[in-house]
């Protein structure tokens, strides 16, 4: 569960840019909350905080009863690779590395054995649709496939809370669906906390609840009723070109 | 220990990953630069240390072998002119082990003339010192025998015979020609004005080329001839001593003072050459002008490749550590990249001297004033080389990827 009080962030400067000015809420463990806003409310900020990648100016944090506010750079860089998960909008991949050794990554930093780390690496990016695609380069891999083997990374340590910076600001249509509904399954079926800040309306139908920010501040809160999920699920973000079986992961 | 080995086994890997998927082009100039900058600090090395040790030999082999014993201050303090029972003084240098042999030499100052068509038009003279050699005990000592370019080596019987270098006589390629006797050669007849007034004529028997100019300007006749001209008997001006190379001349010397030879003056070869040591040490600040300019164009070359890598890959270094990556790691995987361009340039740059540059100038010596040089690498110099770059690619790999590595996140992702 995330438990967030009165949190501040203030960026320094000749004019100091207040980007969070005091937000407190609660999510809990399991649900998929939204997070939207107009460009500029701070929801980014929001999540840079939540995830440990930035320190708040002010306020606390707890991360499953964990208070993150004020650990060390090297505790919170432990807290990410044990506990979170983060996507990207633009895919954030290691050129370097095939799809497997991108999901894998985490695994290899937590000491796991080499064919162990292979096996869960492997079992995910199946789950995520990507069981052929394996030893492909990240250059030989679309946008789309590109943002499931983040969201596997992401996913690989058993992460408690995912986070998703606008994982499909960068898709078409189909793959927008396709990430999405891979989203909403991994809550549904694994129970994964995920934040996701997304300013675009149609995608908060796959979450449980949107959380509005404008301004630097928690304005409004929405719950998704159970009805416009499902159709959500069965016609989103569907083209005629739209592969079913991908639909379906 | 056991606790650092994940986060070196990630390191281990991401570097792997750079080096099989990274630029290819980029690994071979970085190496090829590595490996020029390696060569390029010992082949020069090599060739001054060759020059250097060529002298050294030169010295040792054909000017004063390893050590020299003259006449000392005798028991009032006065300065002797000639070393005394000499025939007594090489029995007891002959029984030190490890000595291979000891040659007593006279020396005397002379004006030698040659007149080469002896009509007095163009008389050549030239104030010289003529030494004398014992031909059987000499050969143990130096080794002029085997640079004869003209005629013969003495015999010890040899009476109204001169031996010269090409210094002296002039011609055979001398260099210093101003100071000689301008092209005479094997046969002529040249005179001989001792300072004492003796005035004798010699047939020149043989010319001898060493080609270092210090053993190159030397007059000899037998040290019988010698004993006449100067009436004396059992006497030497000098004493050369050859060691063998087992021990340095300083234990030699405690060895000899402690066989009763303490009265004289015992010096070392190095004492003899102390112009050409100057010129060795200066040969010794080039090596290290050398070294450290060739570090630096490796490292600096490390560097710039690094820098760019991790420059070009800043966001995905942010990356990296949003999933929870420490900063050691990305620091260590650039440093074993920047190892692994000097590892691969040092392995490659030993190929190409031993291979290649070594074996030509073994076969091609360069053309030297002291005689031909070839390369000659200094197992101490070439492990420091070895050391240094090892040392300058970790400081080159470091620098870049610890200045980004610790760069905060959300600036290193999103600028």
């Amino acid at each position: 569960m995330i438990k967030v009080t009165d949190l501040k962030k203030t960026y320094p400067g000749h004019v100091p840019v207040h980007a969070l000015k005091g937000v407190s809420f609660e999510v809990p463990s399991g649900q998929f909350v939204a997070i939207m806003g107009p460009s500029g409310s701070g929801k980014s900020t929001l999540l840079h905080q939540l995830a440990l990648l930035d320190t708040p100016t002010d306020g606390q944090i707890l991360l499953d009863g964990i208070d993150v506010s004020g650990l060390s750079e090297s505790r919170k860089s432990d807290f990410r690779l044990r506990h979170l998960g983060y996507v990207f909008q633009e895919y954030a991949l290691i050129p370097e590395l095939n799809a497997i050794e991108n999901a894998f990554l985490p695994l290899l930093l937590l000491g796991m054995k080499r064919t162990e780390y292979r096996r869960v690496a492997s079992d995910l990016m199946a789950r995520v649709g990507l069981s052929e695609r394996l030893h492909h380069l990240i250059s030989q891999l679309s946008g789309g496939e590109q943002q499931r083997v983040a969201i596997a990374r992401a996913l690989v340590n058993r992460s408690k809370i995912l986070f998703a910076d606008e994982p499909c600001a960068n898709l078409d249509t189909d793959n927008k669906g396709i990430v999405l509904r891979l989203l909403r399954k991994l809550c549904d079926e694994l129970g994964q906390t995920i934040l996701m800040v997304t300013h675009e309306p149609e995608q908060r139908e796959f979450t449980d609840r949107v959380i509005w920010f404008k301004d630097g501040l928690l304005i409004k809160e929405e719950i998704i009723p159970g009805e416009m999920r499902q159709e959500a699920l069965r016609n989103g973000y569907l083209t005629d070109k739209s592969d079913g079986n991908l639909m379906n992961l | 220990m056991a606790a650092l080995w994940p986060d070196f086994r990630a390191a281990l890997f991401l570097f792997y990953k750079y080096v099989t998927r990274g630029n290819k082009g980029t690994l071979v100039l970085t190496i090829m630069v590595a490996t020029l900058a390696f060569v390029q600090i010992n082949f020069i090395s090599g060739i001054l240390s060759g020059a250097v040790n060529l002298i050294y030999v030169q010295t040792k082999s054909n000017y004063v072998a390893n050590i020299v014993i003259q006449p000392g201050k005798d028991q009032f303090g006065y300065q002797q002119e000639y070393l005394t029972q000499v025939d007594l003084l090489k029995r007891k240098i002959n029984a030190i082990p490890g000595i291979i042999g000891c040659s007593s030499r006279y020396t005397a100052g002379s004006i030698i003339t040659y007149d080469p068509d002896k009509t007095g038009k163009d008389v050549r003279s030239i104030s010289w010192p003529v030494q004398s050699i014992n031909p059987v005990e000499e050969v143990r000592v130096s080794n002029l025998q085997n640079f004869m370019v003209a005629g013969l080596y003495l015999d010890a019987s040899d009476r109204d015979q001169i031996m010269m270098g090409r210094e002296v006589a002039g011609g055979y390629g001398a260099a210093l020609e101003v100071q000689s006797l301008k092209g005479a050669d094997v046969g002529d007849e040249i005179t001989v004005n001792y300072q004492n007034g003796v005035v004798r004529t010699y047939t020149i028997k043989g010319i001898y080329a060493t080609v270092f100019p210090l053993a190159d300007m030397t007059v000899f006749v037998t040290h019988k001839e010698m004993e006449s001209v100067l009436s004396l008997h059992d006497r030497a001006s000098e004493i050369l001593i050859k060691t063998d190379e087992a021990y340095p001349e300083d234990y030699y010397i405690r060895e000899l003072r402690r066989a009763g030879i303490d009265m004289q003056d015992i010096r070392p070869w190095q004492d003899f050459i102390g112009l050409v040591l100057g010129i060795a040490q200066s040969f010794d600040i080039i090596k290290r002008i050398i070294l450290f300019i060739g570090l630096v164009v490796a490292g600096v070359t490390i560097f710039i490749v690094i820098f760019i890598a991790t420059i070009s890959r800043r966001k995905q270094i942010g990356i990296m550590k949003a999933i929870g990556m420490k900063e050691g790691i990305i620091i260590g995987s650039y440093v074993l990249l920047a190892v692994f361009y000097a590892v691969v340039g040092i392995c490659l740059g030993i190929a190409a001297i031993e291979l290649a540059v070594k074996p030509y100038f073994i076969a091609h010596p360069l053309a030297f004033p002291m005689g031909k040089v070839s390369l000659l690498i200094v197992r101490t110099e070439f492990l420091t080389s070895i050391i240094s770059m090892l040392a300058v690619s970790v400081v080159a790999g470091f620098i870049p990827s610890w200045r980004i590595a610790r760069e905060n996140i959300i600036r290193a992702i999103w600028g």
